[in-house]
């Protein structure tokens, strides 16, 4: 499969490195508008417009740009007759979001949305355990997801207009796992702090109750945690303390930047794993893991607890499919 | 100097016997007397500590006690911390103050009219780790504080706790108190708006066991707070308590419990955690002890305890309505 990237930021990078792993795909080009050492370090075409890419005759094209130009490039890619590979948050507008899938199903192309929280092991393994009742009956839910504040090219997740802010960006990766977990969300309540933490608190429509963190003021680095409680057991996790290797050194070889990106150590990375899946559906025409009705349904979660910071009333998701 | 006689005014709440211990090891008090209904509860725990046991409230307050710690049913708080007021005596109350507003609003003003100090016992406050933590926020080290995280989950208590007509409520007016005051303590803020998620999804209850609430400040600090009944049985100890403040220069956590062994117990057939820390109740009575015979006042106030109460009240009237609730309630008066 011939895989052109549209973006060579953090996640644009993770995406190259991973497809670079995948036996029978071959990355033919990657489109950044600022000049990168992306390309380069990985042997691949570097181009610098839409027309050029096309010229490189891919087969699908993996959109790993800021979230405000995601239905832009794939529209574009969906009119070419593309298969599409895109970062979650799917949209910033459920329209846009319906646009996107609706033009993608007209060209006959497969859109992936990559909420690749479903591809982390851990998070798997709890979905599981709780789905065969390992907990009994789920009362209450919380998850932490956060870190520094993520720097993007012109500082774009600092853009609420770009990123939609911690709700669409960070809090939409434990939404998706909420609803493939526990079912649709009925209502969520919001409370954002200084565009760069925000509570969410939900009701499912099992009953279960939930409250969701994000935050980008957590300077000790990125970390996840969640925790199930239910009528016959605790299920917990945090990052912190899940880390089978751990090296200190006395001189750090790399000060840091760019977004925080969970390091794994795992066989195949979250990363790997989750564009392998899409290949893999691609190939056999299956169903992913997580369709794009799904992140149309999360962003639809985010959208509703974004309305609710703004107008401090609990709000009920738009309901995005039959 | 003669130990201060204090009594024990009802013990139906597990933390009679843990403060009639705590009266026991301070030099400066000596436990008089035990007032308890029932016999089973009160004459043990008093004949344990060399006290005096009365079934009746009113022939303990006949006593020549300077102060009480009332540990009844949070129902029977009201009542008794009037009586005690109205005989002179100083008063720390068991947590959640009372059941309802009104009932916590008349009892503050009964120790104001016969001039005796009332103390909500919040002993999480006495911590050294929470104390630290509070300095250092009150300091500035995490700058202006954005947002907090609060965690006082439990193991389902059984005996009284689960009955409405004695609690006023489960676990959102028992879990939601400790925290919220040290929220309130750490910011100097009040809540100016709780909204909740309140059901009963763990245990077959006439209560609620499963809640989240998100709160607002005056100074515009959000926050969560998770009160529920929800450590199994097979949970190492009885629950935890612990608080992060997210501020706009950094993090701080709290967790005062942390300071525990792993003990993985044959004998328990599981993990448990064997506490090493500071006990916080010893560090409580000890303050209160102080407070009453020096007459300096009391580091926690009733005011404290009625403002907690405020928002758990406010949380299930959340639960109920499907809305945020501002406060200060219709029903609430400041002392």
């Amino acid at each position: 499969v011939r895989v052109a990237l549209v973006g060579a930021g953090t996640m644009g990078t993770v995406h190259a490195e991973a497809w670079r792993r995948l036996p029978g795909v071959e990355l033919v080009a990657i489109l950044a508008r600022d000049p990168s050492p992306l390309p380069g370090r990985l042997g691949v075409a570097a181009v610098s417009s839409w027309e050029e890419l096309l010229a490189h005759g891919p087969e699908l094209v993996d959109v790993c740009v800021p979230t405000d130009l995601h239905p832009a490039f794939v529209l574009r890619a969906a009119a070419a007759g593309l298969h599409v590979v895109v970062e979650k948050p799917l949209a910033l507008r459920l329209e846009d979001g319906r646009a996107m899938i609706a033009a993608c199903a007209a060209a006959g192309v497969r859109l992936f949305v990559a909420h690749v929280v479903r591809f982390f092991p851990e998070y798997a393994r709890a979905r599981e355990l709780v789905r065969a009742g390992a907990v009994g009956r789920v009362g209450v839910v919380r998850t932490f997801r956060g870190g520094g504040p993520p720097r993007g090219v012109d500082d774009w997740f600092a853009d609420p207009a770009r990123s939609g802010g911690p709700v669409l960006d960070l809090l939409i990766h434990d939404f998706d796992w909420l609803r493939w977990t526990l079912g649709e969300v009925r209502r969520v309540f919001c409370r954002v702090a200084d565009g760069r933490h925000a509570i969410a608190t939900l009701r499912c429509a099992d009953g279960a109750i939930a409250e969701v963190t994000g935050s980008w003021a957590h300077p000790a680095g990125f970390h996840t945690a969640f925790e199930v409680a239910g009528s016959e057991g605790l299920l917990a996790h945090d990052s912190r303390r899940a880390a089978p290797l751990t090296l200190s050194l006395r001189r750090p070889a790399d000060g840091g930047g760019g977004t925080a990106v969970p390091a794994a150590v795992a066989a195949q990375d979250p990363y790997t794993r989750e564009l392998a899946h899409f290949l893999a559906c691609l190939r056999d025409g299956g169903e992913p893991l997580v369709t794009a009705a799904d992140a149309l349904a999360a962003l639809a979660v985010a959208l509703a607890a974004s309305a609710s910071a703004r107008s401090g009333l609990p709000c009920a998701p738009e309901v995005t499919e039959p | 100097v003669t130990p201060l006689p204090v009594g024990i005014l009802g013990a139906a709440h597990p933390h009679a016997a843990a403060y009639a211990a705590c009266l026991g090891r301070i030099p400066g008090a000596r436990l008089v007397a035990v007032a308890d209904p029932d016999p089973a509860r009160g004459a043990p725990l008093a004949a344990r500590h060399g006290a005096r046991y009365v079934r009746d409230d009113d022939e303990l307050l006949r006593q020549p006690l300077a102060a009480v710690i009332v540990c009844s049913e949070n129902a029977r708080h009201a009542g008794q911390v009037m009586a005690a007021a109205a005989a002179g005596r100083h008063v720390l109350c068991e947590k959640p103050l009372a059941t309802d507003l009104a009932d916590a609003r008349r009892m503050l003003a009964a120790c104001r009219r016969h001039g005796v100090q009332l103390q909500t016992a919040f002993p999480v406050r006495y911590h050294p780790a929470v104390a630290a933590a509070r300095a250092a926020v009150a300091a500035g080290r995490v700058g202006r504080v954005l947002a907090m995280r609060g965690s006082n989950r439990g193991r389902m208590p059984g005996l009284w706790f689960a009955d409405p007509a004695l609690a006023g409520g489960g676990a959102v007016i028992d879990h939601t108190v400790h925290v919220v005051d040290l929220m309130r303590w750490f910011t100097g803020a009040e809540v100016a708006e709780v909204y909740a998620e309140v059901d009963t999804r763990f245990h077959d209850l006439a209560v609620d066991d499963a809640a989240v609430l998100s709160l607002r400040f005056t100074d515009g600090t959000i926050a969560s707070h998770d009160p529920s009944w929800s450590r199994p049985a097979a949970f190492p100890t009885w629950g935890d308590v612990a608080l992060e403040v997210v501020g706009s220069e950094g993090v701080l956590h709290v967790e005062p419990m942390a300071q525990h062994l792993d003990h993985y117990s044959e004998r328990a057939g599981r993990l448990v955690h064997a506490a090493w820390g500071d006990d916080w109740d010893p560090l409580m009575v000890q303050d209160f002890v102080d407070a009453v015979a020096t007459g300096r006042p009391v580091a926690v106030t009733g005011e404290d305890g009625l403002r907690a109460l405020e928002v758990a009240i406010a949380a299930y009237r959340s639960a109920a309505g499907g809305r945020p609730v501002r406060l200060p309630l219709p029903d609430y008066a400041p002392p």
